[in-house]
């Protein structure tokens, strides 16, 4: 099988290539020739196909290394240096991607399915989409040729072959690192597909915004996927690590980031462009950004360039990565420089208090956090390039430039929406922050009357401002729901929660774009819990006691086990909360016996107002009595619910919507009457 | 049986790609109209949603007018070249 494999991908380097080769080809003859025959036009079909057919060839591969996993064949040096025999089935299917080559082998599969979608879907703009997929065919080639000579994943193991695999590493031996890295791989692959269109439609001078339209939903798909990939890696790092947070500004975790804010940024100014052919050279380079940062934070993951908890391989693929990034940048420019006149804006900022300028602010601090956040990150290679020896930057750094630019960007979500475009009067923002400012404004006053003391520390601070600024931006929220919705129960009589429906369906991306914002409202509350977290650490033997916040831990019994895969030691805890039996908590602590590692198993009882999370640290030497560490997490759910209320608003907004025609039905059933109501203008359907 | 499968898979992609096409998709460069006709289309759903924000009482009056008049401006010209195009091509 794995000759197959290594087949499979070969034929997937010479698929990509074709297609690559022929579609510049068939492009530039058709731009020389616009009086051409239909030769060039059957060559780039040709081209498509083989896109399509790398498809194949890559899944094909794919399937051999599963194959590899499953049936235990150590010949291959990838199975036997991440997987074993007592491995459970899940992880070994999670190998694909535990280490650098399986991993690289996913990034192509998964752009090469991206492509064939984009290629399948060809007839939307057959020429642009011709651009898209050959720019798209030059990424593969990268991609196929790290697999063939820098990473195979099908490297066959020398000399004698072990009876048993070394295993998979310990901390991916949990269920979420069975999603969590296809899930942002999927992000940071995907991100792929409007670079191409974005470049294609620059290299072909496109005329209009339509490209914009072609790829929203790409982006949307590809953001909703890099955000659960991002939150699932937090989770990950929470559940497994055992240091108590979820977030330690790790490089790799830095890489994922980046990516994320501009691609954030992205989503927000090209609404700038569609609406008014505004901010064109912007938003081609913010793309052309997002995507270069994508394939800087695989390089990150997967080269061993800096040290992380998240990065699993150690590799020479860095030079690979950076002759890439530079190649790409080169195109990027040179394109640009060629035809930058194309991009001119068809309009200014004519106010500073506008839905555009608050567009603009909102990009200028999410690139500001994305360059701090980059700076930090590279800070060690630049040091050590500069001065000889690696200086690391740590969290207090990010803390301190973060913290306040994610305030000012939850300020930012708030006033957004209620501003209009073009420019807003003086009255228009009174009639529209009245309401917010007073619930913003209350909610400091009672959480200082119920003893919250800004003064104290810069954290507290914090968080009462953030507190603040949630309410602010969920009544601003609110009101346009209610606002809109009032307009659609005076003309269909209906109840105000039909009413609300009836709006999100017409206009699905508006609303649904609100929905996430008030999801990243309640991730924010969650991470403003931060700066009331505590801890205690304390050897615990038989009936000893720990008290931390409203909770008495009591320990009933430590132990040890073992199976096949791993031995653990573990505690049972009792937890008393006033004074009363909660539930019972056993942390634990694993040794891995192929891999011979161990892992943090943490017990966590979470609830809406905070996490008990307790970890077992191992045993003292001198007194054999196990370690217990326990720390109390205020408000942690939120930042999990609130990341589900983002994922359901971006499905949302994916949703098409509900036509003129549709509503006008509805209307009519529902106010039983013919009269034509001129609502239909309304809503953007 | 490997050598079986590497050639199955070889040959199928190699028809697929290369299997002659009856008639392979037209590539059109896209026109000056049909660039105005979709900025058309985008004035008047910026229209449609100053409308009902107006309806929802998000705006003043005063406001309200001056940004629809701006719009309606920029849609008449728009509208004025579409009507300029298209005699043009009709007279040709």
């Amino acid at each position: 099988m794995a000759a197959f494999g290594s087949f499979a991908i070969l034929l997937g380097l010479v698929l990509c290539a074709y297609n690559l080769v022929t579609g510049v080809i068939a492009l530039r003859q058709i731009a020389v020739h616009p009086e051409r025959s239909a030769a060039p036009e059957r060559l780039a079909e040709s081209a498509r196909r083989a896109g399509i057919g790398s498809f194949v060839a890559l899944t094909a591969a794919a399937f051999a290394l599963v194959y590899c996993a499953f049936t235990n064949d150590f010949s291959v040096s990838y199975i036997l240096h991440h997987s074993n025999r007592a491995l459970p089935w899940p992880y070994k299917f999670a190998a694909l991607w535990s280490g650098q080559e399986g991993s690289l082998l996913l990034w192509a599969w998964l752009l090469a399915a991206y492509g064939f979608v984009l290629r399948v879907r060809h007839k939307v703009d057959v020429k642009l989409t011709a651009y898209a997929s050959t720019i798209l065919a030059g990424i593969q080639v990268f991609f196929t040729l790290l697999l063939v000579f820098a990473a195979p994943p099908f490297a066959m193991v020398q000399g004698a072959v072990p009876a048993d695999g070394f295993g998979l590493n310990p901390l991916l031996q949990y269920p979420e690192m069975v999603i969590h890295p296809p899930m942002l791989y999927l992000g940071y692959v995907g991100f792929s597909v409007p670079f191409a269109f974005a470049l294609g439609a620059l290299m072909m001078r496109y005329p209009g915004e339509k490209w914009i339209h072609i790829t929203r939903r790409w982006t949307m798909v590809t953001w909703l996927f890099l955000t659960c990939g991002i939150f699932l890696g937090a989770h990950w790092a929470y559940s497994v690590l055992g240091w108590g947070g979820y977030w330690g500004w790790d490089p790799v975790e830095n890489a994922s980031l980046m990516p994320w804010l501009t691609g954030t940024a992205f989503l927000h100014s090209v609404m700038m462009q569609e609406k008014r052919g505004m901010m064109k050279a912007w938003n081609v380079w913010l793309i052309f950004t997002t995507f270069m940062l994508s394939i800087l934070g695989t390089l990150l993951t997967r080269s061993g360039l800096v040290s992380s908890v998240h990065a699993f391989a150690e590799s020479s693929i860095g030079s690979w990565f950076w002759t890439f990034l530079v190649i790409v940048l080169s195109i990027c420019l040179f394109t640009y420089l060629r035809q930058r006149d194309h991009l001119q804006s068809e309009h200014k900022i004519e106010s500073l208090v506008s839905r555009e300028s608050s567009f603009l602010f909102n990009n200028l601090v999410l690139l500001a956090a994305c360059f701090t956040i980059l700076w930090g990150t590279l800070f060690p290679i630049i040091s050590e390039y500069i001065e000889g020896s690696k200086v690391t930057v740590g969290p207090p750094f990010y803390n301190r430039v973060a913290v306040p630019i994610g305030v000012f960007l939850l300020f930012l979500t708030g006033i957004g929406p209620v501003l209009a475009w073009r420019s807003t009067s003086f009255k228009s923002v009174r009639r529209n922050f009245v309401w917010p400012s007073i619930a913003g404004v209350a909610t400091a006053i009672v959480l200082m009357a119920a003893g919250m003391r800004p003064w104290r520390d810069i954290g507290t601070l914090y968080s009462l401002i953030t507190f603040s600024l949630a309410a602010l931006v969920t009544t601003a929220i609110a009101s346009e729901f209610w606002r809109g919705a009032r307009v659609i129960q005076r003309h269909t009589g209906r109840n105000m929660l039909f009413s609300m429906v009836q709006l999100t369906r017409r206009n699905t991306r508006r609303y649904g774009g609100y929905l996430v914002h008030i999801g990243v409202v309640i991730v924010f509350i969650g991470l403003a819990g931060s700066a009331f977290n505590q801890s205690q650490e304390q050897e615990m033997g038989f009936h000893d006691s720990m008290t931390i916040g409203p909770y008495r831990l009591v320990c009933q019994s430590y132990t040890q086990d073992s199976n096949a895969n791993y031995d653990s030691e573990y505690e049972l805890l009792n937890v008393y909360k006033n004074g009363k039996f909660l539930l019972q908590m056993a942390p634990e602590r694993r040794f891995y016996h192929a891999s011979e590692q161990t892992e943090t198993m943490v017990a966590d009882h979470s609830t809406l107002q905070r996490d008990l999370y307790v970890v077992y640290e191992g045993r003292n030497p001198d007194t054999n009595q196990p370690i217990i560490k326990a720390f109390i997490n205020p408000l942690v759910a939120w930042i999990w619910i609130g990341v589900l209320v983002m994922a359901f608003g971006t499905l949302l907004a994916l949703v098409p919507n509900m036509s003129a025609e549709q509503a006008a039905r509805t209307r009519k059933s529902a106010a039983g009457t013919q009269e034509n109501i001129p609502l239909a203008a309304g809503v953007g359907e | 049986m490997i050598l079986v499968a590497c050639a199955t898979l070889l040959i199928g992609i190699l028809i697929y790609v290369f299997y002659p096409q009856r008639k392979a998709e037209e590539q059109t460069q896209k026109t000056r109209l049909e660039f105005l006709r979709e900025r058309k289309d985008s004035i008047y759903e910026n229209l449609r949603d100053l409308n009902f924000e107006y309806r929802a009482g998000k705006y003043p009056e005063e406001d309200y007018l001056a940004q629809r008049a701006g719009m309606e401006n920029e849609a008449a010209q728009i509208v004025a070249e579409i009507e300029f195009l298209e005699s043009n091509f009709h007279a040709a």
